[in-house]
């Protein structure tokens, strides 16, 4: 899956461009591309979704561990803890090795507390 | 349009055009209606997710006849007496209220692709220009003779959709004689949930072992050996459920004798038990099976991995169980809800003029209870692969528990109340 990345940013570029040649409305081209972009990488956090909660916000009290106070920093730590087998855990050392470095880094800064 | 054909031309030229084609599909987005069939796992997902992903621009129907959705996940410790159906049970409300989604409580009867209408059982015609289709599975009581009349009379239950047939099997096991048997029958997969038919064999054999020890559970599975987590529950058949549990592979039931409770066999002999639950084959759910929908040996529907989009229909996205799967992807609660995702994405991309996630990714994760509190896993990655067209698990992630655990229990509840509220709070 990595080779399909290049193929994303070739794709934003012309956008990008665009940007600049239509000028910025409230469609511009480069609030499109942010968007675009933005659309992709909440697609990927919300693979967490399912046990961590929408957008890492968790059911308190629920029985699964809450996310939502780690730093962007914090997790992507953990992240890689957990895909290197340096932290143990039940379902997360299987799962964190399943996604790219790149991968981890988006979901740690999409779903991270912002410092 | 070919986006990557247009990629291709002078940056200038391309620049402004996609800008100016990014404009008139941006309003494409608010103005198209994307009506969702079914509301569970995958369609209220994909519901919430078309609004959260479009920033709540997308107008979004939802189309379910239940009044609230009740989980099969954790039904199984209903059947098994340790949990009550409430606490399975969610109000559809939250997704209008939260999110501003129209529900429709209705079912769909007939979808025109051409037209690009669905007609609902009371007569009213909708348009859509998006339509998303989780409709879960149909259960074929054809392919077992005698069992279409003895589930419609109560004889038999599959209590393979949530809902009354789950307490009604839980009453039948309660109210079996001492001593007696229960005997679930297992289809040839694929099949709705692979480890189900087997944490229900061990949530049956948990109740017997407190109020009717001498009571015992046979499992007529057609398959060649258990299909999943395999190890893993005959460990614990062997180890916590000796002499309740007789597990039978390669026994494919063909018929069932209503009168005296009598299970026929295709090969071995026949097994007579007091209480029936047969889980006969199945497929796609009955509305995309009727619209053509069903373009794989005409039981599952066939999709684009990228968009969900049924390659049979145009504009037609298929989510969930009713879905023909990828290499190793389950037919899970779980799965359903991350096809949602992918596909609301997806949507929301090729209303706004953009090329769909060119690499998606989904997750699962599987709970299944042994007891009423130990609890084994099962996990697998699964990356869009571009060349194969197709999900594949990455090599070296996923697997299995190393034994059940009362840890997993605290996680698996928290597993449920987590992708509930995802996908309908
Ligand atoms: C005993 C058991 C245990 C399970 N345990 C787990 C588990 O632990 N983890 C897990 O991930 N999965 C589990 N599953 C599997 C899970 O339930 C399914 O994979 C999941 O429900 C599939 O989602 P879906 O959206 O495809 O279908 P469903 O969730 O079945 O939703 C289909 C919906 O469509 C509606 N519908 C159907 N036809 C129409 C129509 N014509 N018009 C309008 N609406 C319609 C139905 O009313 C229903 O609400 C289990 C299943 C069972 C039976």
């Amino acid at each position: 899956m990595t080779e399909t990345i290049p193929m994303r940013v070739k794709y934003l570029k012309p956008i990008l461009l665009a940007s600049t040649l239509i000028g910025l409305s409230q469609w511009s081209g480069l609030s499109l591309a942010q968007t675009a972009d933005q659309l992709y990488k909440r697609g990927l956090a919300a693979t967490c979704a399912n046990c961590h909660g929408t957008d890492g916000k968790g059911v308190v009290d629920g029985g699964m561990p809450l996310i939502n106070n780690l730093t962007s920093q914090e997790m992507l730590a953990k992240l890689k803890a957990y895909k290197s087998g340096a932290l143990e855990g039940t379902i997360m050392p299987q799962l964190a090795k399943g996604y790219t470095d790149e991968q981890l880094t988006t979901i740690a800064n999409q779903l991270g507390k912002k410092q | 349009m070919d986006r990557r054909h247009f990629i291709g031309q002078s940056a200038a030229a391309v620049g402004l055009l996609a800008g100016l084609s990014s404009q008139t599909k941006a309003a494409n987005l608010q103005k198209a209606e994307i009506l969702v069939i079914g509301g569970g796992y995958g369609g209220a997902t994909a519901a919430k997710y078309l609004r959260l992903f479009s920033k709540n621009t997308a107008r979004v129907t939802l189309i379910e006849p239940n009044t609230s959705f009740i989980s099969c996940p954790m039904s199984n410790l209903v059947i098994g007496g340790s949990r009550n159906l409430a606490e399975i049970t969610s109000p559809y409300d939250t997704l209008s209220k939260r999110h501003g989604i129209k529900i429709i409580q209705d079912s769909v009867s007939s979808i025109d692709p051409d037209k690009k209408t669905v007609t609902l059982a009371s007569g009213k015609t909708l348009r859509y220009d998006k339509a998303v289709v989780s409709p879960g599975v149909s259960l074929n009581f054809k392919s077992v003779e005698g069992l279409a009349q003895a589930n419609k009379d109560g004889i038999t239950l599959q209590a393979w959709k949530a809902g009354p047939e789950t307490v009604a099997l839980h009453k039948q096991i309660a109210a079996m004689r001492e001593g007696g048997t229960f005997a679930i029958t297992i289809p040839e997969a694929p099949y709705r949930c692979p480890p189900g038919p087997y944490e229900r064999a061990c949530q049956v054999a948990n109740y017997l072992k407190q109020h009717n020890p001498k009571g015992k559970v046979i499992i007529l599975d057609a398959n060649q050996d258990v299909t999943s987590k395999g190890a893993l529950f005959k460990k614990v058949w062997a180890e916590q459920y000796a002499g309740i549990i007789e597990y039978r592979p390669k026994s494919n039931v063909v018929g069932v004798d209503a009168k005296t409770k009598t299970l026929k066999l295709e090969v071995e002999d026949d097994v007579k038990a007091d209480v029936l639950n047969v889980l006969p084959q199945m497929a796609a759910g009955e509305i995309a099976i009727k619209s053509g929908l069903a373009n794989s040996n005409g039981r599952w529907v066939n999709v684009n991995f990228l968009n969900f989009e049924s390659t049979a229909r145009k504009d037609i996205h298929v989510l969930g169980d009713a879905i023909q799967i990828a290499p190793l992807m389950p037919k899970s609660g779980h799965m359903a809800n991350q096809h949602a995702k992918v596909a609301a994405a997806a949507i929301v991309a090729e209303l706004s003029g953009w090329e769909v996630n060119p690499a998606p990714v989904l997750t699962n994760t599987c709970y299944s209870f042994v007891n009423d509190r130990e609890v084994v896993h099962v996990a697998s990655v699964h990356q869009y692969n571009a060349a194969e067209k197709t999900f594949k698990t990455v090599p070296g992630s996923g697997g299995l528990s190393p034994a059940p655990s009362t840890l997993e229990g605290v996680y698996a509840w928290g597993w449920a109340h987590n992708i509930w509220a995802d996908s309908l709070g």
